[in-house]
């Protein structure tokens, strides 16, 4: 008379996944079911535990401090169960969600039936107890959602001005956000107020949609703190309404994003959008290995680190550009400018080279050539200076060739799609992952979408990608052995970027461009195959997991070299390894493995 | 286990009565007082007057929480075989008899429930065999009313402009919408929790101040 539904999930909730079937049901019928909308405060003095089955929850401190995130399988409540004192803790919903709810006496009768069900909650408290302590969060990795709160202050366009600035006294706040339909449709801050209506004399019955701001830059929930200062500072604006999954949640202000970082060097972005000369971005430039130092030092995960990198090569190129424009006069047409490769999955680790070109909106003939022309040398010479040295293979804007309206890339790629010729294989994996850095954004989403159009299902194509991919195969010799190479300079050891990485990131793009997955991040572009069901969930995890991995051993290992005083190597020695790290690096590898002869299966059978 | 049956023993018609006689709550009663009674039927076929009741599921809800404590789940004998529909709900004849008798059913949920407000998805079709197990058992059943989870569903996504086809108002697909988790198909229990969940979500679409009668009106 169980719902198999909740004891399936206790089955598989530590501590109490070592209950057996009658068990299970035993405690399911002491539980209720509730379902918290996002931004709603949950009642935490009901003196019951309560267990997270879906959604996302923030616990606060009495004194505003975020101390934890809660998700599915977490738990909160046990602390005043276990000590009969009563916490002045706020838990705020991030995201919808469903809690059950275990009755006192559930959780007392459990507690005593089974000795590690009580450890397990015992040491549970005594970890929280440290949280409280321990609250410097990692300032590299904070994310909107850790500093925005679920808090939603919105006024509908048709109401006056008047009732704007009563709203902002009321819940003082300095903006409001002005919502049509559960959309969002602009903002109105009390600068607005001040310069939009008192400066120009206008009546307080105006309405809001007459001096808002139109269609505000807005983030994602769960993007970076950083990329939240980035648009801030790139655009000069100090409010960034926050979306999640489209839908709005609140809003964040420069003063949110300052008093969460005071310490942060990746103030550095904001440093270099506010450049207007060479010199200035130069100067800039040579504080990133100080700044990849730090990130180091601080112990950020690699992924994230290369993260930052990449933003920070945005910020440098987005810089140049403008600073192009600033000397050649406005462009004769509209632009995007491209970012292939590394940059544009947002992975540049420290040794990253140009790759780079140019989405034009009319033909590049005349002057329209001549401008680009001019335009792309400034900023692949300034990039150059900046330690972003010019690509080896001149996948580059300041190539002729890479400087294309919309109909001639999508012929170009189309070429490539069509008849995969050796060459255009090699270049599939840099120009197949492609993001815009400046410029317009819809001129790029056409041409993504043309691309896709093209790639999805496209059998014969898939075809000579995969087997193209498949030549590389992990360094694991037939008794698991690795398999080391030399360089030039005679040193033998892992390549962990040809013989890794970039397996990894082929697998990830080949099943991506197989059904239309616009996602270029590697591991984005895992998560998403897994929640579109391309790839078993298990499988993408697996990956994702090696991907981290292999990132985090490359990233240390160039922070080392540079240490040292070397150039940065992708080869390893798996001499200095500890044994746990040769272990895992096998799995790793084997993980690889399967995952290849998968898309082989997949891909590679006979047409 | 069905203690109401045994003692104390009371009139059958005295269960009808005394069902109807039990007012149920205002239409101006906030949703978060309302005690509601979330239930699903597997049947043999889709009409009342020939096919049978194979299993019943019900949890009830109260101030906004599923009592999983109260949740139950019968398998009733069925007068006939039931044939063909066993490739749907999973249960065959021989478990069947080891189910309860279809009065028992309908007194335990009348006796044990009153003032209960009813939901179901696509409501209408348990009530009618609802009824039509009453007036056979009591010789007349209580003018069942429910609140009707499809129906909310529809209006939610006729109000978004969207376009609608069938498959979008399945429990299944309703319950992806809400990001709540599956139900396995057509097992009685899960699929009334699983409702039950859904409804919760819905309501809570709303305002926290929402009344019975505001959530009776979207269930039209």
């Amino acid at each position: 008379m169980e719902v198999t539904e909740v004891t399936k999930f206790l089955a598989e909730t530590t501590p109490f996944d070592e209950l057996d079937t009658a068990q299970l049901q035993e405690l399911a019928r002491q539980m209720s079911v509730y379902y918290v909308r996002g931004g709603e405060e949950v009642n935490t003095d009901s003196n019951r535990l309560m267990i997270v089955r879906t959604g996302v929850f923030s616990l606060y401190s009495d004194q505003q401090q975020l101390l934890t995130k809660l998700q599915s399988g977490d738990f909160y409540g046990y602390q005043q169960l276990l000590t009969d004192l009563s916490d002045q803790d706020t838990l705020l919903c991030d995201e919808d969600g469903l809690v059950y709810w275990l009755s006192a006496e559930g959780f007392q009768q459990v507690r005593y039936q089974y000795k590690n069900i009580d450890l397990f909650f015992q040491r549970l408290f005594g970890r929280r107890l440290h949280q409280y302590k321990a609250q410097s969060t990692n300032r590299f990795t904070l994310k909107i959602i850790d500093v925005a709160k679920a808090r939603k202050v919105s006024i509908s366009p048709d109401a006056t001005v008047q009732q704007a600035a009563a709203m902002m006294t009321e819940h003082r706040v300095s903006s409001l956000l002005v919502e049509q339909q559960q959309k969002l449709v602009g903002i109105i801050t009390d600068r607005d107020l001040r310069s939009r209506v008192v400066a120009e004399g206008l009546a307080a019955e105006s309405k809001v949609s007459e001096v808002m701001t139109n269609k505000p830059f807005t983030i994602e929930l769960h993007a970076y703190l950083f990329e939240a200062v980035q648009l801030m500072s790139q655009h000069n604006i100090h409010h960034l309404p926050v979306l999640r999954d489209e839908q709005l949640f609140g809003m964040i202000t420069a003063t949110d994003v300052i008093r969460a970082q005071q310490d942060h060097p990746v103030y550095l972005i904001g440093e270099i959008h506010r450049q207007h000369s060479d010199d200035g971005i130069l100067q800039c430039a040579s504080q990133i290995l100080h700044l990849s130092q730090s990130l180091s030092s601080q112990q950020v995960p690699a992924h994230e680190a290369s993260h930052v990198l990449t933003t920070v090569t945005d910020a440098l190129t987005q810089s140049w550009i403008k600073l192009a424009i600033q000397r050649l006069g406005p462009p004769p047409c509209v632009f995007t400018w491209l970012g292939f490769g590394s940059q544009a999955r947002m992975e540049q680790g420290l040794n990253a080279d140009q790759d780079n070109a140019l989405l034009l909106e009319k033909e590049p003939e005349g002057a329209i050539a001549q401008y680009f022309e001019q335009l792309a040398k400034i900023v692949c010479d300034g990039l150059n200076e900046c330690g972003i040295v010019y690509c080896p293979g001149n996948i580059m804007a300041s190539n002729p060739e890479l400087r294309l309206s919309l109909k001639g890339w999508s012929k170009q790629f189309a070429r490539w799609i069509q008849t995969p010729t050796p060459e255009a294989l090699l270049k599939s994996s840099i120009f197949f992952d492609l993001r815009p850095i400046y410029g317009s954004k819809s001129l790029f989403n056409a041409l993504q979408q043309d691309i896709l159009a093209r790639t999805t299902d496209k059998a014969v194509f898939l075809y000579h990608l995969s087997h193209n991919a498949l030549k590389g195969t992990p360094p694991l010799g037939f008794f698991k052995t690795f398999t080391l190479e030399r360089d030039g300079k005679q040193k033998k050891g892992l390549d962990l970027k040809k013989r890794g990485l970039i397996l990894i990131t082929d697998l990830a793009r080949i099943y991506s461009l197989s059904k239309g997955i616009s996602a270029i991040n590697t591991r984005q572009r895992l998560m998403q195959l897994a929640q579109q069901k391309v790839m078993d969930a298990k499988d993408s995890q697996n990956l994702l997991d090696a991907f981290d991995v292999l990132a985090q051993l490359r990233w240390d290992k160039h922070q080392h070299d540079i240490a040292q005083g070397h150039e940065a190597s992708n080869l390893l020695d798996p001499a200095v390894l500890s044994g746990l790290q040769r272990h895992q690096l096998k799995d790793v590898f084997e993980v690889i493995n399967q995952a290849q002869s998968q898309m082989k299966y997949r891909f590679c059978r006979e047409l | 286990m069905f203690g109401w049956f045994k003692n104390p023993p009371m009139p059958i018609n005295e269960i009808v009565r005394s069902y109807d006689s039990t007012p149920m709550p205002s239409p101006k009663t906030p949703v978060s007082e309302v005690n509601f009674l979330v239930l699903d039927l597997e049947l043999t076929g889709l009409d009342p007057k020939k096919d049978h009741i194979v299993s019943a599921g019900w949890v009830p809800i109260r101030q906004q929480e599923i009592m999983l404590g109260d949740s139950a789940h019968y398998l009733v004998k069925s007068p006939v075989g039931v044939g063909q529909s066993a490739v749907i709900h999973g249960l065959h004849d021989h478990q069947l008899l080891k189910g309860i008798e279809l009065c028992e059913l309908v007194q335990g949920l009348l006796s044990q429930y009153p003032g209960y407000v009813l939901v179901a998805h696509h409501a209408q079709m348990d009530l009618a065999f609802l009824t039509v197990a009453a007036e056979r058992c009591f010789g007349r059943s209580p003018k069942f009313k429910a609140i009707d989870t499809l129906k909310i569903e529809w209006q939610r996504l006729h109000n978004k402009g969207k376009v609608l086809t069938k498959d979008m108002l399945r429990l299944n697909s309703c319950l992806a919408r809400h990001k709540l988790p599956e139900a396995p198909q057509h097992h009685a229990l899960a699929d009334a929790f699983a409702c039950a969940q859904l409804l919760l979500s819905q309501i809570r679409q709303h305002s926290s101040s929402m009344t019975l009668g505001e959530l009776q009106s979207l269930s039209r």
